[in-house]
């Protein structure tokens, strides 16, 4: 009876522990999608000419909630899926359609007149260990928020993932995006612009 | 205006070549951009420590000594030994397991070489991005015709959705080194441990093999870098660097 008692009390306690230590939500995103293994596309070379763009394109597997797609024109075929509400985003689809070049946004962004509200997500952009995209949240013409809702898997999580609001003094708005190429650890940065770039011409910024 | 830009995968990693120019065309262009791919794989196959048959690999495992190998492996073993002294040691491409690793300095050394061929077949601005160092020439050109310096932002380590910096450069070079893309690659040489001086360590300057070399120091020596990035073969470049646990950052 004894035995019996401390093996109920040890299972009951062991349990208890197993609970307390379920691993932390990371990401103040609601949309975390996480590609596991799984190529969302592939860069090839991309060569633009300044009166042609001709980009080369390769359709884009997906996984159940996230689409992206890239136009072989990306001025004429663009269309920005605008969610109002940041429960449609996290539950929606996202459609992003993006242009492959800063030449072909900066079109783009001359063509619209004002930036729209919204939540704007970049294509997906496959890098060497996994695949990055970038969602950002615009009100009144200014990003209040950008967050990675792809990030490389592994070891790097607590790297990518933390959205932690960091360096404020310092931290400028991903508006400043207003920069011509990024300086940072090698890898996802190429990532992480492109997909910000088709995320701010999606926007209109 | 013609403009050329080319993306193209290389070392692992991606290369980001724009260039352009109001007076050679676009043929032309697209010759210098084939040279410029054609030197990064010719790179690839010299430098790198994941083929086996690279001249590096070959020096790592004391198959070739440096005197028998290509020149510009002869050039990039002289200029390591430069960025260590400079460096005081912080930065040791000898001090890695397995012998000689340039890894932390050709980079921004090939994206030098790369920029500088555009130039001379004649493209006026050009910015090769080497996935996080950069060199830039000429300035752009913005949308109303007005040349100006390249704007380029320097990713937040703890938010790669966001630029802490901006910094504004007509010519010269860019590196950013941090541990948080690849995880903890850099080694300290004086302890032989994972580098722990900051999260990030950017450079700017003139030279990008040694922009990239002393970001990859200043991640050895953290704010002690102060004590030789004073020294005058590191006049005129910049540092910025971030530091791990405090949400705070320093420059120089």
């Amino acid at each position: 009876m004894k035995r019996a008692l401390l093996i109920a009390g040890g299972t009951v306690g062991g349990l208890g522990a197993v609970l307390a230590i379920t691993p932390p939500q990371l990401t103040s995103s609601g949309s975390i999608n996480i590609a596991g293994g799984a190529a969302m596309g592939s860069t090839g070379s991309t060569s633009t000419a300044a009166a042609s763009s001709s980009t080369s394109t390769k359709a884009v597997a997906t996984t159940a909630t996230t689409t992206a797609t890239k136009s072989a024109k990306p001025v004429a075929t663009k269309k920005a899926t605008t969610k109002a509400t940041a429960a449609a985003s996290a539950s929606a689809t996202a459609t992003a359609t993006h242009s492959a070049t800063p030449t072909a946004a900066a079109t783009t962004a001359a063509a619209a007149p004002a930036a729209k509200n919204g939540t704007f997500t970049g294509p997906a952009v496959f890098v060497n260990y996994g695949t990055v995209q970038v969602k950002i949240t615009v009100q009144n013409g200014k990003i209040v928020d950008a967050v990675a809702v792809q990030a490389p898997t592994g070891r790097n999580d607590r790297y990518t993932q933390m959205a932690v609001p960091i360096l404020k003094q310092q931290t400028l708005a991903a508006q400043s995006a207003n920069i011509k190429g990024a300086s940072g650890a090698s890898y996802t940065s190429y990532g992480w612009f492109k997909s910000l770039q088709g995320a701010l011409a999606d926007a209109g910024l | 205006m013609n403009q050329l830009r080319k993306q193209f995968p290389v070392w692992g990693t991606i290369v980001d070549v724009d260039c352009a120019s109001a007076v050679v065309s676009a043929a032309e262009l697209d010759r210098a951009m084939e040279s410029v791919i054609k030197f990064c794989e010719d790179v690839d196959r010299d430098f790198s420590t994941y083929k086996s048959g690279s001249w590096v690999s070959r020096l790592r495992r004391g198959e070739v000594a440096i005197e028998e190998c290509p020149d510009d492996v002869i050039e990039v073993w002289d200029l390591c030994a430069q960025a260590k002294w400079i460096s005081d040691g912080a930065f040791d491409p000898w001090a890695v397991d397995g012998g000689f690793d340039p890894s932390g300095l050709v980079k921004g050394w090939a994206a030098d070489k790369c920029a500088d061929m555009l130039v001379a077949a004649g493209a006026e601005h050009v910015q090769v991005n080497a996935a996080g160092d950069l060199s830039l020439r000429g300035g752009f050109v913005d949308g109303d015709g007005v040349v100006k310096p390249w704007p380029i932002g320097v990713v937040n380590p703890n938010n790669k959705m966001e630029v802490v910096k901006i910094y504004q450069i007509s010519d010269g070079a860019i590196a950013t080194s941090g541990t948080y893309e690849r995880g903890a690659h850099i080694v300290d040489p004086h302890t032989g441990m994972i580098a722990i001086g900051a999260k990030s360590a950017t450079v700017v300057g003139a030279d990008g093999w040694l922009c990239d070399a002393m970001a990859t120091a200043v991640m050895v020596g953290g704010t002690d870098s102060a004590k030789w990035f004073g020294q005058p073969e590191l006049a005129g470049y910049q540092l910025f660097g971030i530091n791990r646990h405090e949400d705070t950052a320093w420059e120089i």
